[in-house]
């Protein structure tokens, strides 16, 4: 039973394809675990459907001023454009090229882990690791947010940390706590950086994880760990 | 059956442009029972775009929704030369993936929604990140395209499928081959090979659970 989700605001915005390819990742990967979230994305996404192309558009002077812009498009559709384009799909489909990667799972330190579709294209990197953690780093080209794959094996822990900016923990396999609660599969948590955090597991675990700013560690020992800390996010 | 709804739908069209919703169907999401003439108008379009490849309707969908699309795009994209881009790109998509449309499973409404939304984010990670990739249908599978992903994953699948032929045993590869590939009968082949048909029949077999099991073995 997943007992986290993202709540009402960042579902709309992922049906509108407002948040950036990091959190879209994230929401995408926790509605393949939670049934109940895909739904509310179906619903709104045929209500924003609705919206858009199934009402009289008040506003919509600005195209009928581009009527003319419209019909060129049209005509050269009709023209020459769809008939290239099943030239094209003729094309690709003769070539029998190399089929694309369908291998959507990830191997660390002897665990093979299967992954939710959306990761299909995203994992294009090594894991880097101190001890029982490894992270993935995904590259989505955002300067803010760093997503990565964390991967910490049994018995491991991450350092007491706040954050500077939030943190997001989608747990992907296994389990982890923190003094918070116990989690599993599915679970989507949002930290801000009030939160101050060590989540533990004893079976080992796999999440994706977004931080979109450094994070501080602040207890003890792994402030030794502080330049490094990058490296394990 | 097709035909004689294609005709209706047709007539319809003859007479003006398609009907708009009225406004006080706007409250949240519509009823599946609720009888909606400008969706059943989309849907027979777009099979006559799907199964007949025809252009007329085509360009009847292109009307009715490249505006809508374009103002979609004004918001997003901001610039007037990429929501035209957007309008291009989208109706591009309808035409190639109209195959791929399940009427069971989605309004058209929706189904064009999903791929202008997709299309749109990989345009705005381009115009914002300069990056030049299409992730949008992996974080949005076509919505109710079940369909659409078995016919890609046939694809993939009968790419890795050959893949996995070459790697058979070489007299099962050549029963498998000559059976799938060059589709001769089993006797035409137990002619060929000068073997008994019954030994076609069991290399063919003992092959094919082979290619089963690296499959699944690749799938798992």
């Amino acid at each position: 039973m997943i007992n986290y989700h993202p709540d009402q605001h960042l579902l709309s915005l992922h049906a509108k394809g407002e948040l950036p390819l990091s959190m879209s990742i994230a929401i995408s990967a926790h509605a393949e675990f939670c049934q109940h979230c895909q739904q509310q994305l179906d619903q709104m996404t045929i209500a924003l459907s609705e919206q858009q192309f199934e009402q009289a558009d008040a506003k919509n002077t600005a195209a009928f001023e581009k009527h003319g812009e419209f019909d060129d498009l049209l005509s050269q559709f009709l023209s020459s454009t769809l008939d290239t384009l099943d030239t094209d799909v003729r094309l690709a489909n003769n070539s029998t090229s190399q089929p694309e990667s369908t291998d959507n799972s990830v191997t660390i330190k002897g665990q093979h882990y299967a992954l939710p579709r959306v990761f299909k294209k995203q994992i294009n990197a090594s894991w880097q690791g101190i001890g029982k953690v490894s992270r993935l780093r995904l590259d989505t080209g955002e300067p803010q947010a760093r997503a990565s794959l964390l991967h910490i094996a049994a018995n491991g822990e991450i350092p007491d940390h706040t954050h500077k900016g939030s943190e997001l923990t989608l747990l992907l396999a296994g389990e982890f706590s923190d003094c918070y609660n116990t989690y599993k599969p599915g679970d989507f948590m949002l930290l801000d950086q009030d939160h101050e955090h060590s989540p533990k597991t004893t079976e080992g675990c796999l999440c994706y994880t977004i931080v979109d700013a450094p994070l501080y560690f602040t207890k003890g020992i792994s402030k030794l760990l502080n330049p490094i800390g990058d490296l394990l996010y | 059956m097709e035909n004689v709804q294609s005709q209706s739908a047709q007539t319809r069209y003859d007479k003006g442009h398609l009907a708009q919703r009225s406004s006080n169907q706007r409250n949240g999401a519509m009823k599946s029972d609720e009888p909606n003439p400008l969706a059943d108008e989309l849907a027979q379009l777009m099979m006559q775009v799907a199964n007949n490849r025809c252009k007329t309707s085509f360009a009847k969908l292109f009307s009715h929704f490249a505006p809508k699309i374009n103002s979609f795009g004004v918001q997003r994209l901001s610039q007037q030369g990429l929501a035209m881009d957007l309008v291009q790109e989208t109706m591009s998509r309808v035409w190639t993936k109209a195959h791929l449309y399940n009427a069971d499973k989605a309004a058209v409404s929706t189904w064009v929604f999903t791929v202008m939304r997709n299309q749109c984010f990989d345009m705005l990670r381009k115009v914002q990140h300069n990056r030049e990739d299409a992730f949008g249908d992996d974080i949005w599978p076509l919505f109710e395209s079940d369909d659409a992903e078995n016919n890609d994953d046939d694809f993939l699948l009968s790419a890795s499928l050959l893949q996995h032929v070459e790697e058979l045993p070489p007299l099962q590869r050549q029963v498998v081959q000559g059976i799938y590939m060059q589709e001769l009968t089993q006797q035409e082949l137990a002619d060929k090979l000068n073997i008994p048909i019954g030994t076609v029949k069991s290399r063919l077999r003992l092959g094919l659970e082979k290619l089963k099991s690296f499959m699944e073995k690749h799938y798992d």
